[in-house]
């Protein structure tokens, strides 16, 4: 039975699932209903260490750049339209191969061009993120983002850490403004 | 070497730490680094009787009141922000200077302003509340409430207590419902 978590919920996914070794992150959204550019949400993943930054530029997992360097994280491609049920955008982590400098993994989405298209996650609907064991394909949590009215380009998700010798997943669905290099640049990676 | 606190668990201060007199109780967490409202949490302490509630109002010392027990706890002062490194809040506790009266000090963590902003605990990086020995700096114990009180907004985090002559430290992680005013209310203070 997954665990549906409320923003600012955490659970151990080390322990709903013993044996865990890997995860497919999935986030989907509802297509755009109504007249205008279609919405490119895109899915990104950081790996950080100590003080919440990544130990260098490769640690930044997205559409330009989809697998980590030790194979841990691959990001399994653009989805531009939102087009298909499920999960839009996807990322698998071997939790097995995160290297130990790796604390927490912060799973972001960001509206492409969405200042210029006047888009924001206002707009978006039924936007969720979750947790699945890759091995069975069974889903272990899951968050739904609330319908919050927001003028944000970009949000943070969700994350999933390590805590005490377990892996866990915390739902924090809180915005971000100016989009991916603002936020990439936060997490201490070097934009051009 | 800092006890780190499960709810539920007890550490005797007096036998992890012989002679201790005097302890600060930090607060600490991270500035937002999302939008929306910063992140402002209060410590309070309540210097409590038998039968669980305060003597009288000046025995609930937050930011508002910064003195409490005879000079005995004192309140540093307001972080509404949580900029800065290490303890955000601190509030110093002279043991041998507590009235005799006063049995237990609860400890409690509230979120300003939660509901309206609509924040918890799960929200703030890094939220924790440490005792630390006032002489010498060293942590006595710690607990962290981002993990274990995520979706709460106000907490009684622990209490220090007296038991056979000696100071003892409880760490309960209870959520209250309805903020700081409640909780306040709850432990007798005219609020």
């Amino acid at each position: 039975m997954s665990v549906s978590l409320s923003k600012g919920g955490n659970i151990s996914l080390s322990k709903e699932e013993p044996g865990l070794t890997s995860i497919l992150i999935g986030l989907g959204w509802d297509t755009r209903m109504s007249d205008g550019a279609d919405f490119d949400l895109d899915a990104s993943a950081f790996l950080l260490g100590p003080g919440d930054r990544v130990r260098g530029d490769e640690d930044f997992i997205f559409y330009n750049n989809l697998r980590s360097s030790d194979g841990a994280v691959e990001h399994t491609g653009d989805n531009r339209t939102g087009a298909g049920d499920g999960d839009d955008e996807a990322i698998k982590v071997d939790l097995t191969r995160v290297p130990a400098g790796v604390q927490k993994i912060a799973v972001t989405v960001t509206i492409h061009e969405g200042e210029a298209r006047r888009q924001s996650f206002g707009m978006v609907s039924n936007a969720f993120i979750r947790i699945v064991n890759d091995a069975t394909g069974r889903e272990i949590s899951r968050y739904d983002l609330a319908e919050d009215a927001s003028t944000e380009t970009a949000m943070i998700f969700g994350e999933v850490y390590r805590h005490n010798g377990e892996w866990k997943f915390r739902a924090v669905g809180q915005g971000y403004k100016g989009g991916l290099g603002p936020l990439a640049r936060n997490y201490g990676v070097h934009v051009g | 070497m800092a006890v780190s606190l499960t709810k539920g668990g007890n550490v005797s201060l007096s036998k992890e730490v012989p002679g201790l007199t005097a302890v600060s109780v930090g607060l600490g967490w991270d500035t937002r680094m999302t939008d929306g409202s910063a992140f402002d949490l209060d410590a309070s302490v309540f210097l409590l009787g038998d039968g669980g509630k305060v003597g009288s109002d000046e025995d609930f010392v937050f930011y508002n009141n910064a003195r409490g027990g005879g000079g005995a706890v004192v309140h540093q002062g307001d972080n509404r922000t949580g900029a800065g490194d290490g303890d955000d809040e601190v509030v110093m506790v002279s043991l041998d200077k507590i009235p005799a009266q006063v049995q237990r000090l609860s400890f409690a963590v509230t979120i300003h302003k939660a509901d309206a902003r609509r924040q918890n605990f799960g929200m703030v990086s890094n939220a924790f509340i440490r005792v630390v020995n006032a002489e010498g700096g060293a942590e006595i114990a710690r607990y962290d409430l981002s993990e274990d009180a995520s979706t709460e907004t106000a907490m009684i985090f622990g209490e220090v207590y007296r038991s056979s002559g000696e100071w003892k430290f409880k760490a309960i992680g209870q959520g209250f419902a309805g903020g700081l005013g409640p909780l306040a209310r709850s432990f007798g203070v005219n609020v």
